[in-house]
């Protein structure tokens, strides 16, 4: 009997039993309303996040404007609304009056997979007293596997509770033949039980996966439509991948020959030790072998630093125009003004701070490297990877957009700082070159290359699940 | 269904050569020779652990022989599963079917795995109430059905896949005297089309019944072979037990 016919035979047997098993559709429905609320959630969050950066950028333009107002009606004779925030000052202009806000749009399938993004900053106001504080005051920085793990969205479902109903889908997909009898008289046919579960296995995953996709392509057309193909694809993928590995296990588990409630117990008991103890204990050993340093420490040093630099402002100025000769056009060092010397001490601070945020850094980064090096364990830890970062909500889009705002950041101080210390007025004329930031964000390409590695690793377990089930199932023969 | 009986020059359509199965210290079968040919009805008697149920297993290909072999058709089981089990149906003691299932669903299932394809609804409910299913049964779902309406079920999947031989294995065990009647009448129905049937059974009464050879089988040995129409009942159970008592 050629393979297709089989497989057809089941299909359409299988979707026959779907019917006349009330409680299994119960189940599936109440796994669709889960996927509706998931997705209302990532859908609500994504036009949270979209309307949050409109009005960072509307601020932007409106802070603009009205300092250009402001400075017109200076140099037309008006005096400034208030001697502390008057434009003409640079360290007002490029300080908080004047900052300007980095913004990173949510990524295309926010929708799907929150990810880290309400956990991450996605927006910053720069300006000249922009710090290594400023990238540690928001966020969550204690534990890198939270960071991977977000709200209840598309992706927490399919990470997390997927597996359950695929287990319950599948835990007797042989075992209940068996049980109930019908295996010996299926078996009598000329079919392999190799190619009855994987037919039947099928027919459960095209339902679950049918519904995972239909909610995530309803999802992302609810959220702005088919933008990035690429990301969508990979998302597909990874979920495809992620559920078979699940059936797979089932049917390995299934050929082992032992009692449906053998099967659930060892099942049940694979999820908790794959989807929350491993991850569990890879996080517990990353937080133990590389500690992140104190973040009372980290507000202690920045106060210290602070006092201190108040105490030794003129000598501080004098060190960082020796540092900085390219600042130092104009200025007179033994007659500094009061912008000058509050700069230097700003800068002292700034020095100090890097030193403890880049401690803090280079433990985080190890912790990350940990798990990286240890997620092969998961598939959980793997599909989640894939998810966010197809998503655009992964910690590698994040990463790369702070780093962009450091160098934003930078770039500002540069254009206003020498102003600071040559104690420089500024005019209208001058704004329409301040800095502005442009994100440089990441490609289809980038994030596929980047995201290839753990899909292939899940691929890999995927193999592996599949030829232990393959072997079980080919000595599967129809008699105990 | 095969409709005349194999010729002279054709192998029979069931053939033990010196079958053998051994688990781990267990002899369950020791060199079985047998062979069976169409519209033949050859009736395995022996005690529990005679070895009757592993050699109706080795012929489904269910388990592996440890030496020997079993041949449908003159092929042999082990290396032609697919064909082999095209040519066979199979009844154990208990038909299990899909409990939320009509038995016209049940049917259309098995007899598509055996593939036979989608032989329609009037074809199948035809077929089931030749097996002795009431018309008006056919719809409704397995789980209302006694044991006799299964194995009914069970037989009509042998006959929608037109099987040159039937392996049963205590079929007639549990069922009322009416109903056990009422299926030797369709065994007998199958063997006058020419189908080979091997039954295993505790039932002397219904294998001198509806047998055309019996063997009787002790500590996995076929002991001794008689011919139904060369004994009564009487004599049946009085060699039977001869055998069990030695």
């Amino acid at each position: 009997m050629a393979a297709h016919t089989v497989f057809r035979t089941v299909l359409r047997n299988e979707w026959r039993l779907l019917m006349a098993d009330r409680p299994l559709r119960i189940a599936l429905g109440l796994f669709a309303l889960l996927l509706a609320y998931a997705l209302a959630n990532g859908v609500v969050w994504m036009r949270f996040q979209e309307r949050t950066a409109e009005v960072a950028r509307a601020g932007n333009v409106e802070r603009a404007v009205a300092i250009e107002e402001e400075l017109t009606a200076i140099e037309n004779g008006a005096e400034p609304a208030s001697p502390f925030s008057d434009p003409r000052r640079p360290n007002v202009l490029g300080g908080a009056r004047g900052r300007h806000t980095a913004v990173l749009d949510p990524g295309p399938l926010t929708a799907l997979a929150v990810g880290q993004s309400d956990l991450l900053p996605y927006y910053y106001d720069v300006n000249i007293y922009t710090n290594e504080s400023s990238f540690h005051q928001n966020g969550e920085v204690e534990s890198p596997l939270n960071l991977m793990v977000g709200r209840f969205d598309l992706a927490f479902l399919v990470v997390y509770l997927l597996p359950l109903l695929v287990l319950a889908l599948s835990f007797n997909v042989l075992s209940e033949e068996h049980e109930q009898g019908t295996l010996a008289l299926t078996l009598s046919q000329p079919v392999s039980a190799r190619g009855v579960v994987a037919a039947r296995l099928a027919f459960r995953a095209l339902l679950v996966v049918g519904m995972v996709l239909a909610g995530a392509l309803a999802g992302t057309m609810l959220a702005g439509g088919f933008g990035a193909p690429g990301r969508i694809v990979l998302w597909c993928v990874a979920v495809v991948t992620y559920t078979l590995f699940w059936f797979v296990l089932a049917a390995w588990v299934n050929s082992l020959r032992r009692s449906s409630a053998w099967n659930a117990t060892v099942l049940v008991g694979a999820w908790l030790v794959l989807v929350v103890v491993l991850p569990a204990a890879i996080n517990i050993a990353a937080g133990l072998l590389h500690p992140l340093p104190s973040r009372v420490e980290m507000i202690t040093v920045q106060r210290e630093a602070s006092n201190e630099a108040v105490n030794r402002r003129s000598e501080l100025l004098a060190r960082y125009l020796e540092d900085h000769p390219e600042m130092a056009e104009g200025v007179v060092a033994d007659e500094p003004g009061l912008g000058a010397l509050a700069w230097a001490a700003t800068d002292a601070v700034n020095r100090r701070l890097e030193e403890v945020t880049g401690e803090h850094d280079a433990r985080r980064a190890e912790q990350i490297a940990l798990v990286r090096r240890y997620r092969f364990l998961s598939p959980a830890l793997l599909a989640q990877e894939v998810l966010t970062d197809a998503a655009g909500t992964g910690d590698a889009r994040f990463a790369a957009f702070q780093t962009q705002v450091r160098d934003f950041a930078e770039h500002w101080r540069q254009f206003f700082v020498p102003a600071i210390l040559a104690d420089e007025q500024m005019s209208a004329s001058i704004l329409p070159n301040t800095p502005r930031f442009r994100l440089a964000d990441e490609t289809s390409a980038d994030v596929t290359r980047r995201a290839g590695v753990p899909l292939a690793l899940l691929g890999g377990l995927l193999v592996f699940v599949s030829a232990g089930a393959a072997i079980g199932l080919g000595r599967v023969r129809g008699a105990d | 269904m095969q409709t005349a009986e194999s010729g002279a020059g054709q192998p029979p359509l069931l053939e033990a050569r010196g079958l053998s199965k051994r688990y781990g210290a267990t002899q369950a079968l020791d060199s079985l020779d047998l062979a069976i040919e169409a519209g033949e009805v050859y009736c395995l008697l022996g005690p529990n652990g005679a070895g009757k149920t592993t050699t109706i297993n080795l012929f489904l290909g269910f388990v592996s022989p440890s030496g020997g072999q079993a041949l449908v058709s003159g092929m042999d089981v082990s290396t032609h599963d697919r064909e082999t089990k095209h040519r066979l149906a199979y009844i154990p003691e208990q038909v299990m079917l899909y409990r939320n299932l009509s038995g016209l669903e049940n049917l259309e299932y098995f007899a598509s795995l055996g593939g036979k394809g989608s032989m329609g609804r009037e074809r199948l409910t035809d077929i089931l109430v030749q097996a002795g299913l009431e018309r008006d049964a056919a719809d409704r779902r397995v789980s209302e059905y006694s044991k006799g309406m299964r194995q009914k079920v069970g037989i009509a999947i042998a006959m929608a896949k037109e099987a040159e031989a039937l392996l049963l294995d205590e079929p007639t065990s549990g069922l009322d005297p009416k109903a056990s009647n009422e299926f030797s009448a369709l065994i007998e129905r199958l063997r006058n089309r020419g189908v080979a049937v091997l039954m295993a059974t505790h039932d002397l009464f219904r294998a001198k019944e509806t047998g055309t050879r019996v063997g009787i089988m002790r500590y996995g040995s076929l002991v001794t072979e008689l011919g139904t129409d060369e004994i009564g009942h009487a004599d049946l159970e009085r060699v039977y037990l001869e055998h069990m008592h030695d």
